[in-house]
């Protein structure tokens, strides 16, 4: 498909009298991964919650292309529809996997609800597939009916991406996916992700303050200070020839390892 | 033609250079990259503001079949030129234009489908990866070193963004591999614990595979023995002799001279302006 999977023009969410984000526009392609960095405060995570329509944006448009090629102006959906298209289409992955995950029922539950909430009924089928996505995160498929409890950190995230990517989602929210793991996890969970986003054709916008995981996982970077974006480009142009003063700082700032 | 704003004469100027590059690619259809009065600042803000010229006004044509040999001495800006070429780099004055991969590639968008040349200085991050796809393969000094990733997936990866079946790719990365004298017992191992030599072959090979039709070569052979350079050598002209059109850093003499058609002149900018 040539044209974008989602367009954002001149997007702004404010609280009272302070800026969010402010003026945001970019579009974003069928299988790119999407980066955006920023420190604390800098309006990333209330980008990305106004993009996933979980806060109402102030101004600006927001269209999102179906499958079919119509163009969906987001901005004005109806709440059954923004449901519908958050449970078929998209997927969100929380910092803290205990916020995406279901802590009552079992590992094996936690991924085969969203198929049945699209409508898949044969137990034995959901249970399969709910197995197949354990492995494909690397976890131990023999614990498919264990509580996430019961799993480490790094696991339930795990666990968590593979409850957002079992429906097949074209575009998924992931807000900082590696903070708060240890390194060893982080690079595991950085790979898979790499991964999947290639193999399943995913969009993927990633909010991160890390440069690191950017540099691995995204195609195009997006900074942002005082809710707004400074500098936006191709991940490794961004990163190798940063233009504005933010964006030097950043990466001048980065402890080499 | 009247320039009321400075606004307008920039949007006129890029109009006069593109369409002099189309007709450049018009009337010559082994040309693959036309590189005009490509300057290149840094501007350091961390720094106070200093700025660093690395480029001024450089020009390059690459065609088909030929390599050309950026020479010069450290500081004369050919590492810079060569990441301006793949947009790692962006120009600060200048325009670059490469040839429209189009007829092979279904992600370059339709409206540009007809013409013969594409503004690659200016052009969006989504236009670049899709060139990078299909026409611009580059070889850097170092190997990004991407953990827990074998050097066999690490090698086929350009193949599988092309579409090819995973199969394939990985048999055409260890032929290329064992023709690098990489062994194979470290196909399924990352690189980050080989030797410096051994990551620069993965490289090569991860650069050379996908047979693209520009390539740009920063230093390819600076961390290999003599054998070695011999393989890339004979693996560059190789690619050559297919039709690709390179360009290419390469410090040692005897490489310089099995690899060249031609050689281009750098010189630091400091020296060349004073």
């Amino acid at each position: 498909m040539l044209n974008p999977l989602l367009q954002v023009r001149n997007l702004s969410k404010r609280y009272g009298s302070r800026i969010g984000c402010e003026d945001v526009s970019f579009d974003l392609y069928p299988g790119e991964v999407l980066c955006v960095v920023g420190e604390s405060g800098s309006g990333k995570s209330t980008l990305l919650s106004t993009l996933a329509l979980r806060l109402q944006a102030d101004t600006g448009t927001l269209h999102y292309t179906s499958t079919e090629g119509d163009s969906i102006d987001l901005l004005s959906l109806s709440e059954p529809r923004r449901r519908l298209l958050m449970r078929t289409e998209w997927g969100f992955v929380e910092q803290n996997p205990r916020d995406g995950l279901r802590a009552g029922v079992s590992a094996g539950a936690n991924i085969g609800e969203p198929l049945m909430a699209v409508g898949a009924r044969h137990y034995g089928q959901i249970r399969a597939t709910a197995t197949q996505w354990m492995s494909r995160v690397e976890l131990d498929t023999s614990r498919i009916d264990d509580l996430p409890a019961s799993f480490s950190g790094g696991m339930q995230q795990r666990l968590q991406i593979a409850r957002n990517l079992v429906t097949g989602p074209r575009l998924v929210f992931m807000d900082e996916p590696t903070a708060g793991l240890d390194v060893s996890v982080q690079a595991r969970l950085l790979d898979l992700l790499r991964t999947l986003t290639s193999q399943l054709q995913l969009s993927a916008l990633v909010v991160t303050h890390d440069i690191g995981v950017a540099r691995l996982l995204a195609h195009r970077l997006m900074v942002m200070q005082h809710g707004r974006v400074v500098e936006a480009g191709l991940t490794d142009q961004v990163l190798d020839d940063p233009q504005h003063p933010y964006t030097q700082l950043l990466v001048s700032s980065v402890l080499p390892v | 033609m009247t320039l009321a704003l400075s606004g307008q004469h920039i949007a006129a100027v890029d109009t006069l250079q593109d369409a002099a590059a189309r007709q450049a690619f018009d009337s010559d259809p082994a040309l693959m990259v036309r590189a005009r009065g490509i300057s290149k600042t840094f501007t350091l803000h961390t720094q106070g503001g200093v700025e660093i010229p690395a480029l001024h006004q450089v020009d390059l044509d690459l065609r088909q079949g030929e390599c050309v040999v950026l020479v010069g001495p450290s500081g004369a800006g050919k590492s810079t030129l060569l990441r301006c070429l793949y947009g790692n780099y962006l120009a600060s004055g200048g325009a670059i234009h490469v040839r429209n991969p189009a007829a092979d590639a279904t992600d370059v968008a339709a409206a540009t489908a007809a013409q013969p040349c594409i503004a690659f200085t200016g052009a969006s991050p989504h236009s670049v990866v899709a060139l990078r796809r299909h026409l611009l393969g580059y070889v850097s000094q170092f190997l990004h070193v991407i953990p827990r990733v074998s050097t066999l997936t690490i090698v086929a990866e350009p193949l599988l963004l092309r579409g090819v079946e995973a199969a394939e790719a990985e048999m055409r990365a260890g032929d290329l591999l064992a023709r690098l004298n990489v062994p194979r017992r470290l196909w399924t191992l990352p690189p980050a614990t080989f030797s410096g030599g051994e990551q620069q072959r993965v490289n090569i090979a991860r650069g050379l595979i996908a047979d693209h039709p520009v390539l740009l070569l920063d230093e390819p052979t600076a961390s290999l023995d003599a054998e070695n350079r011999a393989v890339v050598a004979e693996l560059i002209t190789q690619a050559r002799k297919r039709g690709a059109a390179i360009a290419g850093i390469f410090h040692d003499e005897d490489t310089r001279a099995q690899v060249a058609t031609r050689r281009l002149e750098l010189q630091p900018v400091l020296r060349a302006v004073a």
